[in-house]
């Protein structure tokens, strides 16, 4: 299953939505170098702002932790581990005060039901830089659960017909509606799941059937 | 029981008798924090927050082993192994949070480049206090450099 591997577009600002959600078929997904190189950049910056006071952190925790037990051992042993939880906690509100700063330094999505798909998209970067040896990398996490549940049930039956490959005029005669209807609810699916392209759309059903 | 015994047994790795350190870091928070722990081990702990500061104190007075941040503004870390290398055959250990591997060649990161510039071992941050301490006793070939560092 690699269905991570191509998420190029931010699924917050879907593109080519328009036509029909035609547009997006011919859009074949691999990162940009320009953005994966962002993407990088980013996360490095990110990674070394917060690597400093968490090396500071968990020498303290540490520290605090082996000589726990000697708190009340001599006045010495006391100083020394009430200086290091004063450090601790120092260190502690370092850490807090960039989370907050990355955290507020993100636009957020264009369309508000496509926050969820944000996230997942968020969380699965994450597995897909090895956060996690659990190996379950492409498993589906809570976020991308979150983002099945807003479907409507029109919206499934939708992505059931386009996962067996039906085109917009077979899942419509199927589904007895206009096909411009089926368009329709095919463009809101893809928007609610960030999902770029049809095969986009097959990949991410194909991951909630198995 | 007495607290130095005490102190003995919780510490199985042999750092010896007021080891003077030079830790080389532009964050100052995690220099006093390596300060701080290895104060307890009988080290003295000097810092310096640039890589120039760093040469500078290490050529004015008497070190036994150096600790070096690979990132940093100005010169980097891997000339500051280069520089100090150079000059003397004093430990080094080398510290990032990255390896940033190259995807042509997964055996080549900036860690391991820092041991091609003569760095002793490595350490990533970031990293526990018995980490620091293994670090130390690796450089000063009290353990066996393999394994430990990256972990």
């Amino acid at each position: 299953m690699k269905q991570n591997e191509n998420r190029a577009g931010h699924p917050g600002y879907p593109k080519h939505m328009g036509a029909g959600g035609q547009a997006e078929d011919i859009e074949i997904g691999r990162p940009s170098p320009e953005r994966t190189r962002a993407a990088n950049e980013v996360g490095s910056a990110i990674a070394h702002q917060l690597n400093g006071p968490l090396t500071a952190l968990r020498l303290y925790v540490g520290e605090i932790r082996q000589n726990s037990g000697r708190f009340r051992e001599s006045a010495e042993a006391e100083d020394h581990i009430q200086k290091m939880v004063e450090a601790a906690f120092q260190e502690t509100e370092r850490v807090c005060a960039m989370m907050r700063v990355i955290a507020d330094s993100f636009e957020g999505p264009l369309y508000p039901e496509t926050a969820a798909a944000l996230g997942r998209d968020v969380i699965s970067w994450w597995s897909r830089g090895g956060g996690t040896e659990s190996g379950q990398a492409n498993a589906r996490g809570p976020a991308e659960a979150a983002c099945f549940a807003l479907l409507t049930p029109r919206e499934r039956e939708v992505l059931g017909h386009v996962s067996q490959g039906c085109s917009n005029k077979q899942g419509a005669l199927r589904m007895q509606i206009g096909p411009r209807t089926f368009e329709s609810h095919r463009a809101r699916l893809m928007r609610k799941l960030g999902a770029r392209n049809a095969a986009d759309l097959v990949r991410l059903a194909l991951g909630e059937v198995r | 029981m007495d607290p130095h015994l005490h102190d003995l047994k919780q510490m199985p790795y042999l750092v010896k008798a007021m080891t003077r350190i030079l830790v080389i870091d532009d964050d100052a928070n995690v220099a006093r924090a390596i300060q701080a722990i290895l104060a307890r081990h009988q080290c003295d702990t000097a810092i310096a927050s640039r890589a120039h500061a760093g040469i500078h104190a290490f050529q004015a007075s008497q070190f036994d082993l150096v600790m070096v941040d690979l990132f940093m503004p100005g010169m980097n870390g891997l000339d500051t192994i280069t520089r100090i290398r150079s000059e003397s055959v004093v430990p080094i250990i080398a510290m990032s949070g990255f390896r940033l591997r190259n995807s042509l060649d997964a055996d080549q990161d900036f860690l391991g480049m820092a041991k091609l510039r003569g760095a002793t071992t490595l350490l990533r941050k970031p990293f526990s206090p018995p980490q620091l301490v293994a670090a130390i006793d690796r450089g000063f070939g009290l353990l066996s450099s393999a394994g430990g560092a990256m972990q």
